[in-house]
């Protein structure tokens, strides 16, 4: 299996879908390829918080029927187009250019707009920092240009991207504890002790690795070590909820 | 006087005879390790690059490629005995112990013994239990425990092989393939890596918690010490494949085969 068709596959290998055989192949790559197993991941954290969080708006019963009729309204409200004679060209530079200050300004704002993309894209490319470790990024790899754009907020900081991870992976950490507490009454004691003893190392590194980035937020490995727990929690959690 | 020594006689006589009936009513019923388990048996004929796909609750697997082009499975079930039912789908046997005994409580160990061709992919998996590989040369190992076990993986010649486990330790003896993958990961234990000397890898060991990574002859210039000791990494000859070791409480060592 490749990337793509591993990518593919990944809706339907969290929800169950995959036959025995797909789903075999699904765990295959997603044990060897880092890149898979992050996308994912996060697809797995989106589920799980979506499925945390209940929408509190009752759907209509009949949502199609009231969607045609809103269509429908819509529709009738809509004025058919007037036909209008086309004006008789008279050549590009004699064409009259009859544009309102505001719509100048439009124009010249998008140009600027456009031109500083693609710089922005060019410069990005350009100094595309080396991947020869395979490491996660992190403050000290990140480029000139990346640190301006964390700082006057466009993007975030290694930091600031931590601390959402961490958020999601709690709230998917909290979504599979449920699953388990559900589930642990029907385990025997053996199995048990070994969740309990494993979970609580796991615990132990996740509090070790957090107590050091509160005194040193910049200690990129130690972030990278807290997510690899996080995740490793997660999966833990989530193999044992089918027992 | 002959009568009480006579009523004597009898009364130890019944007695000694009620507690030795007893005592083997109760041998007789008290379980042994041979009476308790199970026996399943089957063999399979298979291509020689079959596939075989483990996933086992608790209990001990070992996987052993012999020169035949057949899959010999034997799994000695401790009582309450697990449910077993192998399944061939597309060339790829599969055993899906966990579903087999979804809800049913408490389940004995199952220790798997399974031959495959020497060329088979194998792909094993456990929640509790040791797991071992031996003398497979297919694309694919892989051996994932979800908490505690050791993984021994020997006389391996895979392209891909992934070692992951919770509490235990992980030992790989094999060759590192150009353009292959091996990752090993373990939340605690000591992994060892036992590879020929003319191996070509790039390099990424990190054991952030002893920081005790220790590459042997491996060691070259083109090395990098990281994080305070905490990461080592580097290449190896022309770093043809790569090779990812994480350890988050325990420790790394390769020794040169």
């Amino acid at each position: 299996m490749n990337c793509i068709e591993c990518q593919e596959n990944i809706s339907p290998y969290l929800d169950g879908e995959l036959d025995e055989l797909q789903a075999a192949d699904m765990r295959v790559h997603l044990s060897i390829c880092a890149g898979c197993a992050k996308i994912c991941e996060d697809f797995s954290v989106i589920l799980d918080t979506c499925r945390e969080n209940v929408p509190s708006e009752i759907i209509p019963p009949n949502s199609q029927a009231l969607w045609c009729r809103i269509n429908n309204l819509i529709e009738s409200e809509i004025k058919p187009d007037l036909i209008v004679e086309e004006p008789v060209k008279r050549g590009f530079f004699s064409r009259g250019w009859n544009l309102t200050f505001s719509q100048a300004g439009a124009g010249v704002l998008a140009i600027a707009l456009i031109s500083s993309l693609l710089t922005v894209v060019g410069i990005r490319n350009y100094f595309e920092p080396s991947r020869e470790d395979f490491t996660s990024r992190s403050a000290a790899s990140q480029t000139t240009f990346e640190k301006f754009l964390s700082k006057i907020g466009l993007t975030d900081t290694p930091q600031q991207a931590r601390e959402k991870r961490v958020k999601e992976q709690q709230a998917a950490i909290a979504y599979w504890t449920n699953r388990v507490q559900e589930r642990r009454g029907q385990w025997d004691a053996k199995i048990r002790d070994a969740f309990d003893r494993n979970l609580n190392l796991l615990d132990e590194s996740v509090s070790e690795y957090t107590i050091i980035l509160q005194e040193n937020p910049d200690d990129d490995l130690t972030g990278e070590m807290l997510d690899t727990v996080l995740t490793d929690k997660m999966d833990l959690l989530r193999e044992f909820s089918d027992l | 006087m002959a009568r009480v020594l006579k009523n004597r006689f009898s009364i130890n006589f019944v007695g000694k005879t009620t507690i030795l009936l007893l005592l083997s009513v109760v041998f007789f019923f008290a379980p042994t390790d041979a009476s308790a388990q199970r026996r399943f048996s089957k063999s399979y004929p298979a291509t020689r690059n079959v596939r075989l796909n483990l996933l086992n609750r608790s209990g001990t697997v070992t996987v052993e490629g012999w020169n035949r082009a057949e899959v010999q499975i034997q799994a000695y079930m401790e009582t309450p005995a697990a449910a077993i039912n192998p399944q061939i789908i597309d060339g790829t046997i599969i055993i899906n112990m966990v579903k087999e005994n979804f809800g049913r409580g408490e389940v004995g160990n199952v220790n798997f013994t399974i031959r495959v061709p020497f060329e088979a992919k194998v792909d094993i998996e456990t929640k509790i239990g040791n797991l071992n590989v031996s003398s497979v040369r297919g694309a694919l190992v892989r051996a994932k425990i979800s908490s505690d076990g050791d993984i021994t993986l020997t006389n391996i010649n895979a392209q891909m092989v992934s070692a992951e486990n919770g509490i235990g330790n992980i030992f790989f003896d094999g060759d590192i393939q150009s353009g292959g993958t091996y990752r090993f990961t373990s939340i605690s234990g000591d992994i060892n890596l036992r590879v020929p000397f003319n191996s070509s890898f790039k390099l990424i060991a990190t054991a952030p918690s002893t920081r005790s990574i220790n590459l042997g002859s491996f060691s070259t210039a083109n090395m990098r010490i990281l994080g305070d000791g905490r990461r080592v990494a580097g290449q190896v000859g022309d770093g043809s494949s790569s090779l990812l070791v994480t350890n988050q409480r325990g420790s790394i060592a390769f020794i040169r085969r």
